[in-house]
């Protein structure tokens, strides 16, 4: 069996097992099973330690965009003028994150192991089920290449997700619940008509050059169809042309920045960037912990991941069309993200505007099209991935012991709990981008990629001047934090608190030594993995916009 | 009783016993009728008996029609016929494969009704009259190109239908829907004979085709078809009001709510389907009679007219349902919605010549069986939670995933299926028609997907109000109890929503099979649309 299907649904079978385990059982089969995931996930590292001459070869990412690992291809359902495919396959865009998925579900679920709700006995059994199957559909989203399948797995998550804020979240939670359903299904909804359009315009492209052509990417295979398939879109040359052509229109509308447009806005809501971040403050205060953990963690990635894999490498014509509006929305996401973040008295609301924020940097990063943006951009998802719910879970544990988050009510916090205290100051610090911890590459790198990108766009510097001055917003609301939370003086109310326990202090070493290693090695941590075919998809998109041009 | 097949020089020749084989389900559903008039002076009135021998009934039914699917399928039956003075009946792979879903359907219902009334229920023999003449009426409705067949169909399907849904007489709400809806089913009847009575006079002909021969000819000689688009809209009108498709769906919520639940049931995807079905082979019939090139201006305006009305009827209905307390009137309304979604699908076969079109039929058939099973596990979700708490309203599903997570969990799969999202089957309905739309690549194709796609996410937030309801809340309101027949009802039907999901290629081949000779016959048919001489039924096939 093919181990990405094996990893996928891993989770799902862990799930199922829930479903008939006596009680007492249904945490640890579910810790289990998220840890047999992390460590069947590590097995992938193979595809780079195997290579003879390391890491960046075109033996692991090949010398164009398209070279799979682990490729399983069976067909799903076929008609006579459609197939739809089983298709999983892993490349740089979707090894780190699916790393990163197995990780923090691990712990996340680790973290779910003393919920309060179990006291009161709560659907414990429930919880589990609903969190291994979301699991199941955050990894195959990252490996499955067919567009359908892709769809499915997309919003296979909604409903679990809907529930784990709904049924065990604060006391907002279904006003929350129902505000993340609706918005994300908007953006779903969007990206169906793309895959529609894309799939009868790709059959049209075909039938113009004479209805059979050489696939993009497998020489051996012709297309008579139209075609779902996510690396054949990108890489054949007739689909791209026809797509790019300004004469193909859809609705009388110019046929790629159109739907580029309906990708990008369901990716958008999905990382999120304002104006469609309203859901993620909500989502994030009134979900528990560990739900907390992988909204920030996993979910928020998607929708970067969604750019890299469908956005840009199909429509490069569209990306250039938008180019400036997306590098100013991500200016403007990473500025009022963090005034927001500033006005704050929630620890929580806190943290989840600082996420909003940080997806900005992903933004600038990928729409200014440069090399050290596309790296800087994947960076920024892999440490915001490390540090966020890292954050989320400190605020977590105070508020298991405090049942409050207000953080004017906080303070001298470290007095009492010195190992929180420490680690809290990593993880904060980590996400505020201090160099040697992991916000930093990221945020530094699409700075750089932004200044890069001046020399084909002149409203670049200006803009990367602004996203420069803005770290200090950050610093600002973080190091303010940081103060009145964790330093003073200690407060009697707090003066009983036992320190962080062993289990939460299980969780978050790891993500503490990630932060440190990622800060310190980005290149042997990130960098080296992702690279390659981060350096492919850039070539692919600004070849065809010269080619276009 | 006795069917004038075919009129009896053109069809000279023909084997009758096999032409009785051919209709023999339904033949097979007039008999049980009659056995259930009859038990009661045999064996008496028990609730029980008369539901045995109507099951019974129902299998054999089920039984001869896949026989007669076989038979079918292997070309061995009359196709779609355009030819001016063909058949009143006709048996061909479509009218057969809803014949089958209407069975299986009405199966559920029986199921359904055996849990909730049959200990009580004193008047058994005559719901079942009403029960399986409804059906006689919807299956003769898809079987059928012919305007007096169609309006005699259409009464017949339709006369049961009133005395069912007042079929409680002691309940007033239920004798007023049955007014409501008898009020209208007569003013619609009304102007659909009327737009009959002026095709005939018109075009002399009673069949579709012959309609469509007249208006070629007009047009060839240069009359203006005003009146023939009058008499048209009159019937599409007649027809409209069994899709309940907006504006003629104003019965609909009322007759649902006032009915018993498995009356509703029945009514909101047989009577409904079998309406859509009978407008699809209109509409083809009628357009690959007229498809000669002077005809354009007839067929863009026919197919966005029914396009807008199908977009219309499904925002209407997602819309509308946003205030409703009731259970069933939400799900009346959803129904609305959902026959706007199977209206969209008729809109493909203005053309009925392209490939389009057998994706759309295929779509529509699949699209049917879907719904099907989604409606008889959210119907009967309401049916026990009205059998246990006496009413309806929204508010009894407080809590029920603690009070009967047994009924909460399949009910929750039916909504999000009803929704259309994936893991479940209702996604891939909606799936198969998006692509027919797609397919048509045309202005009309795009504007309804992406009206499709928004009421999915229009009717997202009222489905969810039930959902909220049952698994966020809690009110402190005693455990459900339910019969477990029922239970396993709806479990079955969520469970095979799953599968529908994961085996979608079985279920969409099967469908393809049930609507892959239709357009064979009918490309042929048209070829010939002039020549006088008239085919033996064997060679209609292929």
């Amino acid at each position: 069996m093919n181990i990405l299907t094996l990893i996928v649904f891993l989770p799902a079978i862990g799930a199922l097992l829930c479903l008939v385990a006596p009680k007492p059982l249904i945490r640890s089969i579910a810790v289990l099973a998220s840890l047999v995931t992390f460590l069947l996930s590590l097995t992938l590292f193979g595809i780079y330690f195997g290579s003879e001459t390391g890491g960046s070869s075109t033996e692991v990412f090949g010398s164009t965009y398209g070279t799979l690992h682990h490729v399983t291809r069976l067909p799903w359902i076929t008609g006579e003028s459609i197939t739809i495919e089983y298709f999983l396959g892993i490349d740089g865009l979707g090894f780190p994150l699916l790393i990163l998925t197995t990780l923090v579900s691990f712990l996340a679920c680790l973290a779910s192991w003393n919920m309060e709700q179990w006291k009161i006995n709560k659907g414990i059994r429930a919880y589990f089920i609903l969190f291994l199957l979301l699991e199941t559909g955050m990894l195959g989203v990252f490996v499955s290449l067919d567009f359908f399948l892709f769809y499915i797995f997309w919003e296979v998550m909604l409903l679990p997700m809907y529930f784990l804020i709904g049924v065990w979240g604060g006391e907002r939670r279904e006003y929350a619940a129902i505000k993340f359903f609706l918005f994300t299904l908007a953006g779903s909804v969007l990206m169906l008509v793309a895959l529609i359009a894309m799939y009868f315009y790709s059959g049209d492209a075909i039938a113009q050059a004479g209805g059979e052509i050489v696939s993009g990417y497998r020489t051996d295979v012709t297309l008579t169809h139209g075609t779902f398939d996510l690396i054949e879109l990108a890489t054949n040359d007739t689909i791209q042309s026809y797509f790019a052509s300004p004469a193909t229109q859809f609705l009388s509308m110019k046929f790629a920045p159109l739907m580029f447009m309906f990708l990008f806005i369901g990716f958008a809501i999905k990382l999120p960037i304002v104006p469609f971040h309203t859901w993620l403050p909500d989502a994030h205060v009134q979900a528990p912990t560990p739900v907390s953990m992988i909204l920030a963690g996993v979910l928020l990635k998607m929708g970067g991941y969604g750019f890299l894999r469908l956005c840009y490498p199909i429509f490069p014509t569209g990306a250039e069309y938008w180019a400036y509006a997306l590098a100013v929305i991500g200016v403007v996401s990473i500025i009022y993200g963090a005034l927001c973040a500033m006005a704050q008295s929630d620890f929580k609301r806190l943290v989840a505007y600082s996420s909003v924020s940080h997806m900005g940097f992903v933004l600038l990063g990928i729409a200014v099209m440069t090399e050290a943006g596309f790296q800087g951009a994947m960076f920024q998802m892999i440490a915001h991935g490390i540090s966020s719910p890292m954050c989320f879970f400190l605020v977590g544990v105070i508020y298991d012991r405090a049942h409050h988050r207000e953080i004017n009510r906080f303070g001298g916090l470290w007095m009492t709990m010195p190992k929180y205290g420490t680690m809290a100051t990593i993880g904060f610090f980590a996400s505020l981008g201090l160099p040697g911890l992991c916000g930093f590459i990221g945020e530094i790198w699409v700075l750089l990629g932004t200044f890069d990108a001046g020399s084909k766009y002149p409203w670049a510097y200006p803009l990367a001047i602004i996203s420069a001055a803005s770290v200090i917003l950050t610093a600002g609301y973080i190091l303010w934090l940081v103060r009145r939370v964790y330093l003073g003086k200690e407060k009697e109310e707090y003066a009983n608190y036992s320190d962080v326990s062993g289990r939460e202090i299980f969780i978050l070493v790891p993500f503490a030594i990630l932060a440190l290693a990622l800060g310190i090695f980005p290149m042997q941590t990130v960098f080296d993995f992702t690279n390659g075919t981060l350096d492919l998809v850039l070539a692919h998109v600004t070849n065809a916009i010269s080619v276009t041009r | 009783m006795t069917i004038m097949l075919a009129q009896s020089d053109a069809w000279a020749g023909v084997d009758v016993t096999r032409h009785l084989f051919l209709f023999s389900p339904m033949l097979t559903l007039i008999c049980t009728m009659l056995a259930v008039v009859a038990c009661p002076i045999i064996v008496g009135r028990s609730a029980k008996t008369i539901g045995t021998v109507a099951v019974l009934g129902i299998i054999a039914s089920f039984i001869l029609a896949l026989r007669v699917a076989g038979e079918v399928a292997s070309g061995g039956a009359s196709g779609l016929s355009t030819q001016p003075g063909e058949g009143l009946l006709l048996v061909d792979n479509l009218s057969i494969a809803f014949q089958l879903i209407l069975l299986v359907f009405m199966g559920g219902v029986t199921w359904l009704w055996w849990m909730g009334s049959s200990d009580s229920e004193e008047n058994a023999p005559e719901f079942f009259i009403l029960l399986i003449g409804s059906a006689v009426g919807m299956a003769l409705m898809v079987s059928t190109s012919n305007l007096l067949m169609i309006a005699l169909a259409i009464e017949t399907a339709s006369l049961p239908s009133y005395a069912m849904v007042g079929f409680d007489k002691r309940d007033r709400r239920g004798a007023e829907a049955s007014l409501k809806y008898l009020i209208f089913g007569a003013i619609s009847a009304a102007i659909m004979l009327y737009g009959i009575s002026l095709l005939y006079g018109l075009s002399g002909s009673l069949s579709v085709a012959g309609v469509a021969h007249y208006c070629i000819q007009s047009l060839a000689s240069g009359h203006d078809l005003v009146i023939t688009l009058v008499a048209l809209m009159c019937v599409l009108a007649g027809i409209g009001f069994k899709v309940s498709a907006v504006p003629f769906h104003f019965w609909c919520p009322d007759a649902f709510e006032g009915a018993k639940v498995e009356v509703t049931t029945w009514l909101s995807v047989a009577s409904k389907a079998a309406a859509l079905i009978l407008l699809a082979r209109l509409v083809m019939v009628f357009c690959a009679g007229i498809a000669a090139p002077e005809a354009i201006g007839i067929l863009s305006p026919l197919a966005w007219g029914i396009g807008i009305m199908a977009a219309i009827t499904c925002t209407v209905g997602n819309f509308a349902a946003y205030v409703q307390t009731s259970a069933k009137r939400l799900l009346a309304y959803s129904s609305i919605a959902h026959a706007g979604y199977m209206l969209m699908a008729v809109a493909i076969f203005v053309h009925p010549h392209s490939a389009d079109s057998q994706g759309g039929i295929s779509a529509l058939l699949t699209y049917i069986a879907i719904y099907m099973f989604m409606n008889l596990g959210a119907f009967g979700v309401v049916a026990m939670i009205v059998w246990d708490t006496g009413n309806d309203n929204l508010s009894s599903f407080t809590g029920l995933l603690r009070r009967a997570p047994m009924l909460a969990i399949p009910m929750i799969i039916c909504l999000v299926s009803l929704v259309g999202l994936p893991p479940f089957a209702g996604f891939i309905g909606k799936w198969w028609i998006l692509i027919a739309l797609g397919q048509l690549g045309s202005t009309l194709g795009w504007f309804l997907v992406i009206v499709a796609v928004f009421n999915t996410l229009i009717s997202l937030y009222y489905y969810m109000r039930i959902v909220v309801k049952m698994a966020l809340r809690e009110d402190g309101q005693p455990v459900v109890a339910f019969p477990l027949g029922g239970m396993a009802l709806v479990n079955f039907c969520a469970v095979a929503l799953l599968v529908m999901f994961v085996f979608a290629q079985p279920l969409k081949t099967t469908s393809d099979r049930f609507t892959r000779n239709i357009f064979h016959a009918t490309v042929e048919e048209t070829a010939v649309v002039d020549a006088s001489a008239t085919q033996p039924i064997e060679n209609v096939q292929r």
